[in-house]
């Protein structure tokens, strides 16, 4: 049985402008001791998805249908369990939210309260679920310090969080992420807002937990290197739903939606010589509040074909994993379709 | 032939901030900018690389002087602008642009596209009223904007769109050095691509200079026919874009590409890292001696005691002592 699995899971939130599906009938699994990487740009959905999982929606966010199945239950508040006792939902999310599902964010700077020490932050959520003393939870504390590298973590521990560098806070929200053991850890870009060399120690830090610990890690983010570093499979996201799933090895060098594709061409450009211009994708993202009814990459996409604006495609599979929604794979289907329009379109003119 | 002289050429450049004055005697200061030389020439673009706090946009600041330059010359076509007063400095500001990290927060909100591309002409007294709106239209063509764009206000365009209206309110005044400050990091990947491939465009039809930061290492590599890499201050490699990553000199230039996470799975699981102990020490209390000397892997005595020099090997400066 996977870990996490989602099936239809769709979105909404209500804005001043209108509705607008943040994410749209996304179907994904996960397995123990997964690495999966959830790619896609802003507005893709993509963090927003992950959220609903948590329960941390925005007050404008609802789930309207789908199930999110975790460790055996469905945890989505419009399910047969919680669809009439939203209280009883909140009451298990809290139960288990830091301790077996927990998050890490993206900006470790905004993340910390800046009046509470560091020692009072870690050991918050071990007191709360693990149901231990203050001496024994510091004592942990101190031991999760040490094990994402935190020099001296004794003295540490009683300091406060501008006495840290942008990276010690990272790992100090790794280490609170980490402090009740969890099961799934939803990482939401947290190399982002960090330099390089470390982003490095932080990826190596999340490869040693996932090694080590047999927890899984969703990590969501825009950067493929990052991805290609760090991750076994991938989830590429456009405008709410996942286009294109595979394992790492699929998406790189196999990729078979013509936005993956678009997406790895635009990053290629070790080989490119000098003065060669990129192969970037036209266009802007889409505005979710103006989506067509067929495929949403169809305004941008080079192979795009008459279908593709009115009908969703399906998911054609390529391999054990691999997976992506285009026509282009779907070819009898939609052959299908337009025979049967231009037959209703001659019966029309016909009458 | 004579040989092309650079556009901007930095001489000995420093910056120093106060940070801190005790009450009796010393003063804190940062070193932003610690004794930076480079040149750029005419229709090149210079990358500058560095983690966050190295003082690579500090430096872009104080060449175009919104910061006030230290000690140090800033050589603009034979004229030494580092110490100008503002009055005089008037009429080389048309010519050094620059294009801003943040696309929604570098437009005012309550100006038309028109107005804010026409705005630093008017500023300038450049062309009559027709000629500047005439200007303004063949600009936003040439960044690849619509004609009717040019009565809307920012907010009804995408980040891509926006940076697109910054590039052409930059080139209004026909400027022939342009600083662009981290322009991609705030935009989707699949934008990024076409922000850089305008700038490669824009560069080659008018022979302009960039100086272009960025953290981005691979964005950089395909943009700049030259790069340096900064460190606390400190320019500590400089040389040719290529050069650079395929032979880097200096152990935290090596650190930094290494380090660098490659959109290649099979390539990234060989990629060796090298590894650098602790974090970048506080610009105030800068080490003596080699600024890179507590976290460097191949330290060697001397490192400590004195700044190194410049060595030049073939070309590629590197300040490191295993050179000299």
């Amino acid at each position: 049985m996977p870990l996490l699995e989602i099936k239809n899971l769709s979105v909404q939130f209500q804005t001043r402008h209108g509705i607008v599906n943040a994410v749209r009938d996304v179907n994904f699994s996960l397995e123990k001791g997964e690495l999966l990487g959830i790619v896609g740009e802003s507005g893709s959905g993509k963090s927003v998805g992950m959220l609903a999982v948590m329960g941390l929606l925005a007050g404008n966010g609802r789930i309207t249908e789908g199930e999110i199945w975790f460790n055996g239950r469905n945890i989505s508040p419009v399910a047969e369990e919680f669809k009439n006792d939203p209280k009883g939902y909140d009451r298990y999310m809290k139960q288990i939210r830091g301790k077996d599902l927990s998050m890490i964010f993206q900006d470790p700077m905004t993340y910390l309260n800046p009046v509470l020490k560091i020692g009072t932050q870690i050991t918050e959520g071990i007191i709360k679920h693990e149901k231990c003393s203050k001496q024994e939870a510091k004592k942990r504390a101190i031991a999760l310090m040490q094990q994402v590298g935190i020099p001296s973590a004794e003295e540490r521990f009683s300091q406060y969080p501008f006495e840290f560098s942008g990276g010690m806070r990272q790992r100090i929200v790794i280490a609170i992420a980490l402090s009740c053991n969890p099961k799934l850890i939803i990482a939401d870009e947290p190399t982002t807002a960090l330099d390089v060399t470390v982003q490095a120690q932080i990826i190596d830090l999340l490869k040693a937990i996932v090694k080590e610990q047999d927890t899984s890690i969703i990590m969501i983010t825009h950067d493929l290197g990052v991805v290609a570093k760090m991750c076994n499979s991938v989830n590429i996201m456009y405008a709410g739903k996942v286009v294109e799933h595979g394992t790492i090895d699929d998406i790189f060098y196999r990729p078979q939606h013509p936005y993956t594709k678009g997406l790895l061409n635009s990053v290629k450009t070790h080989d490119s010589t000098k003065r060669q211009s990129l192969s970037s994708i036209p266009g802007t993202p889409p505005d979710l509040l103006k989506l067509n009814t067929g495929c949403a990459f169809m305004p941008r996409c080079r192979e795009a074909m008459k279908i593709c604006k009115d009908y969703l495609p399906e998911a054609a599979s390529f391999g054990e994993e691999q997976y992506a929604s285009c026509w282009h794979y779907c070819k009898e289907h939609a052959d299908r379709i337009v025979s049967k329009q231009s037959e209703r379109m001659m019966s029309e003119e016909v009458s | 032939m004579e040989k092309e002289k650079p556009v901007v050429s930095v001489r000995h450049l420093k910056k120093y901030f106060v940070a801190n004055r005790h009450v009796f005697g010393a003063t804190d200061y940062v070193k932003a900018i610690d004794d930076v030389s480079f040149d750029i020439m005419p229709g090149e673009t210079v990358g500058l690389v560095g983690e966050s706090g190295c003082g690579k946009s500090t430096l872009a600041r104080t060449i175009i002087r919104i910061y006030e330059p230290g000690e140090g010359e800033i050589i603009y076509k034979n004229t030494d602008i580092a110490h100008l007063s503002n009055r005089k400095m008037r009429a080389y500001r048309n010519k050094m642009q620059m294009i801003f990290q943040d696309p929604y927060a570098s437009l005012n909100p309550r100006l038309t596209v028109a107005e804010i591309i026409a705005e630093p002409m008017e500023i300038y007294n450049m062309y009559t009223k027709k000629e500047r709106e005439e200007k303004v239209q063949e600009l936003l063509e040439q960044v690849g904007l619509k004609p009717d764009h040019i009565t809307r206000y920012p907010h009804e365009f995408s980040g891509g769109q926006r940076q697109r209206i910054g590039i052409a309110r930059t080139l209004a005044l026909d400027p022939d050095f342009i600083i662009c400050d981290e322009p991609i990091s705030a935009l989707d990947v699949s934008i990024q691509a076409q922000i850089i491939n305008l700038l490669e465009k824009i560069q080659d039809e008018k022979k302009l200079s960039y100086l272009f930061i960025a953290h981005d290492l691979t964005m950089v590599r395909h943009i700049s026919h030259k790069i340096g890499v900064m460190y606390l201050g400190h320019l500590v490699e400089f040389g040719e874009a290529e050069e650079v990553y395929k032979n880097p000199l200096h152990p935290y230039t090596q650190a930094l590409i290494s380090a660098a996470p490659v959109a290649d799975p099979v390539l990234s699981r060989t990629q060796e890292r090298i590894k650098l102990e602790g974090e970048v020490p506080s610009p105030i209390h800068t080490p003596s001696g080699c600024p890179f000397s507590p976290r460097c892997p191949e330290c060697r005595p001397e490192c400590r005691i004195d700044p190194p020099v410049v060595a030049n090997v073939n070309g590629h400066k590197v300040a490191c002592y295993k050179y000299v």
